[in-house]
């Protein structure tokens, strides 16, 4: 997952911030997977920029989908 | 890569609901098969809202976006090009109604689940933009809260892993 992650990153540069988080090692994200009532890992949550959130993906996703929910975020 | 549980007990009672949920969802399907149904394929709204009271279950093939913006209130959002990775665990002798905007893409969609072996397959001739039955907006169940607007004004794409 991650290579394909890494790569839209690069792709996605100046259009949607990519924030990844270890929950397992890092507080802060691990707090915000709970604020977001993600219990899953991994787990993807797309918001828009108001701070809505689009699209919560739990489990495994393609880069396809991954590809249609950047695309679809405001 | 393996979807693990954050949280045992709150991955549990998930769990518990899901199960619940696919019961209901099994008897309804159920209770749909045992009464009789409209002949598979092209159906009007008429059929398609008897479908609905039967319980059948109904597909939006649209986009993601699409279906938030409105959508028949029991529909389920698989959108056509997930459709043949979605339908694989599908049971294929339950009747589905398939819909999209105008009925172009739900007649593909119905083409494919066709294809693929499933019974009893109906298509919304005209697409939602034809029907007269309830609507719904919103997600569907995907949304569980908000955050403040990012500090860059970008929209933001969180993902929650771990190294295992």
């Amino acid at each position: 997952m991650k290579p394909v992650v890494d790569g839209l990153k690069k792709e996605y540069e100046g259009k949607v911030e990519f924030k990844l988080y270890n929950v397992e090692k890092d507080a802060e994200g691990a707090n915000l997977a709970n604020q977001l009532g993600a219990q899953f890992v991994p787990t993807f949550e797309f918001v828009n920029a108001d701070g809505s959130i689009n699209k919560e993906i739990v489990g495994e996703v393609s880069e396809a989908q991954l590809r249609q929910q950047l695309d679809a975020l405001k | 890569m393996h979807l693990l549980k954050r949280d045992q007990l709150r991955g549990l009672r998930i769990v518990g609901i899901a199960a619940a949920l696919f019961a209901v969802v099994a008897m309804l399907g159920l209770a749909g098969c045992s009464s009789s149904l409209p002949a598979a394929g092209n159906v009007q709204n008429k059929a398609a809202k008897t479908l609905e009271d039967k319980g059948v279950r109904i597909i939006d093939v649209r986009t993601t976006s699409e279906f938030e913006a409105g959508h028949i209130p029991e529909a389920e959002n698989v959108p056509l090009d997930q459709l043949s990775a979605a339908m694989g665990s599908w049971d294929k002798t339950e009747p589905i109604l398939v819909y999209c905007a105008t009925g172009s893409r739900s007649v593909e969609a119905m083409q494919i689940l066709v294809s693929a072996g499933f019974t009893t397959v109906y298509n919304l001739q005209n697409g939602i933009v034809a029907w007269d039955g309830d609507v719904t907006s919103g997600p569907g169940g995907t949304v569980v809260g908000s955050l403040a607007p990012s500090a860059s004004g970008l929209p933001v794409l969180y993902e929650f892993y771990t190294d295992w």
